[in-house]
């Protein structure tokens, strides 16, 4: 008996390894079956936690990459978000869409690589230019709103002179429920004033619109660059003149110019045939 | 086991614990080559550590492991078994004639050809039992194969560098 105690206690080791061997493969067999071994899977709040902050940190060193797949997709939202507006907006009023019509808007992602905001004129570079399909007098749109023009471009690079710009101006609509209930539109157009480079003024929207405070400032229909419904703003100041026969009003823009990353370069396909038909002389 | 060893060893395993969960885990080349760094926590216990608290230690670091990586019981089961082997292969490797609880298992002990030799030999048995339990078949031999070479090539260089470079930085 004692020599049979000897033999076991010799390969006390073997055991101790075949013990806890066993126990492994009775953990990898539950595992494959129910996928729920509350204590050894991750849902283990500690193991959690820290798999959680390593996360955070992949995260942080990925955030670049993800803004370029949000610009991507951003990109192709406005896409169709465009085209599904202008084949939807109008329908009502018996205007048939046309579906080249709306779709001549495509984007372009490009990034601002230098911008000013504080200047009498105000320029932003990006980093795409006519290899990319850039040309003079695009329109450039950002998230928040309106960004401003294309300017001059090269190979790599484009100059776009920003809505603080003297020479800029955008056509545009202003939305109200009052106005959509009576089927009016108050177009206008915004032009910059050069003293504050977050307001803009809106001129030419006549005395009669029911305009208030508050209304929000779009880009109007009437408008080869950008397209349509794009945010410029919210109205922040009305005053009327009484021997005027426009409002005097401030806008105060949406994009924020000091913070801008990624924009969007508008590309209007049908731009050529339309300055074609624009350029005829009436016989 | 005097106190002192008892916090080198708890000092290394927390070490290598989290190289290998926060840092090393994110490492993968070519979807081939993993590292897993922390068998370094066996591969350099002291010889003189009696086997049953190297199969526990073996056990714990695996399951530990284990924890991190969702494969409940796959590490502690290929970390036991180099545990285990870990001492028939230094009296395979290094023939002492019953001091093999003298020698110390160190780039400077052993020389480096015998050790890279020890590195090599214990890391292939863990890898090579680790993917193919994983797989759980020999369905996918080829690319099992590829899997176990890549990263015992990857983590025996990987366990080689950490290893002198923290001797160094105790020298130092």
């Amino acid at each position: 008996m004692s020599q049979l105690f000897g033999i076991f206690y010799k390969a006390r080791h073997f055991f101790m390894f075949l013990f806890l061997q066993t126990t492994c493969f009775y953990l990898i067999s539950k595992n494959s079956v129910y996928w729920d071994v509350t204590f050894f899977n991750s849902t283990n709040a500690v193991v959690a936690q820290s798999m959680k902050t390593s996360q955070e940190v992949k995260e942080f060193i990925n955030l670049g990459e993800v803004n370029d797949q949000l610009a991507l997709e951003n990109k192709s939202l406005r896409e169709e978000l465009t085209t599904s507006r202008e084949l939807v907006a109008l329908k009502e009023v018996g205007y048939k869409p046309d579906s080249a019509m709306a779709g001549r808007f495509n984007f372009l992602v490009a990034k601002v690589i230098n911008s000013t905001e504080n200047l009498a004129d105000n320029y932003i570079t990006l980093d795409k230019g006519s290899d990319d399909g850039i040309v003079p007098g695009m329109g450039v749109i950002c998230p928040q709103g309106v960004v401003g023009q294309v300017m001059s471009c090269n190979e790599k690079y484009s100059r776009v002179s920003s809505i603080l710009h003297s020479k800029l101006s955008v056509s545009s609509e202003i939305l109200n429920g009052t106005l959509r209930k009576e089927g009016k539109t108050a177009l206008g157009i915004g032009k910059w004033q050069g003293a504050n480079s977050k307001i803009i003024k809106l001129n030419t929207v006549d005395r009669f619109k029911p305009v208030r405070k508050g209304d929000s400032v779009v880009t109007s229909m009437q408008n080869s660059i950008f397209p349509p419904k794009i945010m410029v703003g919210i109205i922040s100041k009305v005053s009327a003149v009484p021997s005027e026969a426009f409002f005097d009003i401030n806008v105060r823009l949406s994009t924020d110019f000091s913070s801008l990353v990624y924009v969007y370069v508008v590309n209007n396909k049908l731009l050529n045939k339309q300055s074609q038909v624009e350029a005829k002389p009436i016989n | 086991m005097n106190t002192q060893t008892l916090f080198k060893l708890l000092g290394t395993l927390a070490l290598y614990l989290f190289l290998q969960i926060f840092i090393v885990r994110n490492l993968i080349f070519f979807d081939v080559a993993f590292c897993f760094v922390y068998i370094s926590i066996i591969l350099f216990l002291p010889s003189n550590i009696p086997v049953s608290r190297v199969l526990l230690i073996a056990f714990i670091t695996g399951i530990i492991v284990d924890m991190f990586y969702n494969t409940a019981g796959l590490h502690a089961s290929a970390s036991l078994l180099i545990g285990y082997l870990r001492i028939y292969i230094i009296k395979i490797l290094f023939p002492t004639k019953g001091l093999e609880s003298d020698l110390v298992i160190s780039l400077d002990g052993i020389g480096m050809e015998r050790f890279i030799r020890y590195i090599l030999i214990l890391t292939f048995i863990h890898h090579f039992y680790l993917f193919f339990l994983e797989a759980g078949s020999v369905k996918f031999f080829l690319n099992t194969s590829l899997k176990v070479i890549a990263s015992v090539l990857f983590t025996s260089v990987v366990t080689f560098l950490l290893h002198v470079y923290f001797k160094s930085l105790q020298n130092s």
